[in-house]
């Protein structure tokens, strides 16, 4: 009877094992392994591309793009205003459409060896179940000002509500931790295999 | 005599409990005293800095204000850590007679440009992302999220950077239905820890 206990139990601990680790995602990502990242000393983030209804969405995380790069030590990054000016003056509108030669005019006026652009799929809350909890997605590129090609890009995806959080009350991430939390795991990837 | 080693035994118990729970109140109070993750600038010389520009602060949520009041609590912050602060409207002159509207179009050059006008080394800017009550799985809680940057007014370039956030769901609140901090005091957090990194 205890053996039979004993496999119940490490059934069911199998399964909650199982079932947390189910709403883990790792980054889809892509990394040109023919690239040397170390000649990029200096980027520009451009904004990002809004694709939610969350009006600050895409500027709350380039701000934090632009502080978890600095903050990771790899590269040093052009001030938001110089980027403003130079899309300005090169008369880009949108940075959907950026062409190949946008970018390297963009590398060549802000003194920058790539540049990172992108979109926000996903700002705001979800209902998971009875419960409600962040939810962000972002997709980060990056294009060698050189030849205007993408040599990084990376896809991440996070909800706050956590298997813990959502079965037995555990602490629940805020929007801005999840928001955090999505944007260190996709320049972790950088930092990890581009080095 | 029995009786004596038993006692002693028990003494020995609870002097190992003891320690036991003040490592364990250690641990617990060093969790969480980490600052937040920021950048500084290896040759910057933030020992030197003795007086700063704070520029107004961008809104990236619902209220409009928030970057004005994180604006003032910032001023407050750096003045209590001993570094002087340029007026408010000082700043806001210089902004107007540079003819600079948006605080997202501050390029370089208007950072040299400032630094000549308000004599300063260096001048901080930033934005705000969340101020304000969030709703959470069973409570509301204060949310507070901030971004950072100094910036070395002879280069133009960011000397220092910290993007902190503060509030959520406590403990206390969520299973006991206690009063957690208001946002004002959570702003407040989130400023001090953030300017705490630097200075």
């Amino acid at each position: 009877m205890d053996v039979l206990r004993k496999y119940v139990l490490g059934g069911m601990l199998c399964l909650l094992l199982l079932g947390a680790g189910c709403r883990s995602s790792m980054p889809s990502f892509h990394i040109r392994q023919d690239v040397d990242f170390g000649f990029i000393k200096k980027v520009a983030v451009l904004p990002l591309n809004n694709l939610t209804n969350e009006r600050y969405a895409a500027d709350a995380v380039r701000e934090v793009v632009i502080s978890e790069l600095l903050a990771s030590g790899l590269v040093d990054v052009v001030v938001p205003g110089d980027v403003t000016a130079a899309m300005d003056s090169l008369g880009i509108r949108s940075v959907s459409s950026l062409n190949a030669e946008q970018i390297k005019a963009l590398g060549k006026a802000l003194g920058v060896q790539a540049v990172i652009f992108g979109s926000v799929e996903e700002f705001g809350m979800v209902r998971l179940g009875n419960i409600s909890a962040p939810n962000v997605t972002i997709t980060l590129m990056m294009a060698d000002t050189g030849s205007g090609s993408i040599i990084w890009s990376v896809t991440t995806t996070g909800t706050g509500g956590g298997f813990m959080a959502r079965h037995f009350g555990a602490r629940s991430e805020t929007m801005s931790e999840t928001l955090l939390r999505v944007v260190r795991d996709a320049i972790r990837t950088l930092t990890e295999y581009g080095s | 005599m029995t009786c004596r080693t038993e006692t002693s035994g028990h003494n020995h118990n609870r002097f190992a409990g003891a320690v036991v729970l003040a490592l364990l109140l250690v641990v617990l109070s060093v969790w969480g005293c980490s600052g937040p993750e920021h950048y500084i600038r290896p040759d910057a010389d933030i020992r030197g800095l003795k007086k700063i520009a704070v520029l107004p602060l961008e809104s990236l949520t619902v209220d409009e204000n928030a970057g004005e009041k994180i604006r003032g609590m910032l001023i407050s912050e750096l003045l209590a850590r001993g570094v002087d602060v340029v007026e408010p409207g000082e700043v806001t002159r210089a902004l107007r007679e540079m003819k600079i509207r948006s605080l997202r179009g501050v390029t370089a050059e208007d950072i040299k440009g400032l630094g000549r006008r308000l004599n300063v080394k260096a001048v901080m800017t930033g934005s705000v992302a969340a101020y304000g009550m969030s709703r959470g799985i069973a409570t509301s809680y204060p949310e507070v999220s901030i971004h950072l940057m100094l910036l070395d007014t002879s280069t133009g370039s960011i000397v220092w950077s910290v993007w902190h956030t503060a509030g959520g769901p406590s403990f206390w609140t969520r299973h006991f239905g206690t009063e957690g901090g208001t946002v004002s005091e959570t702003a407040r957090k989130a400023v001090r820890e953030a300017v705490g990194a630097l200075f």
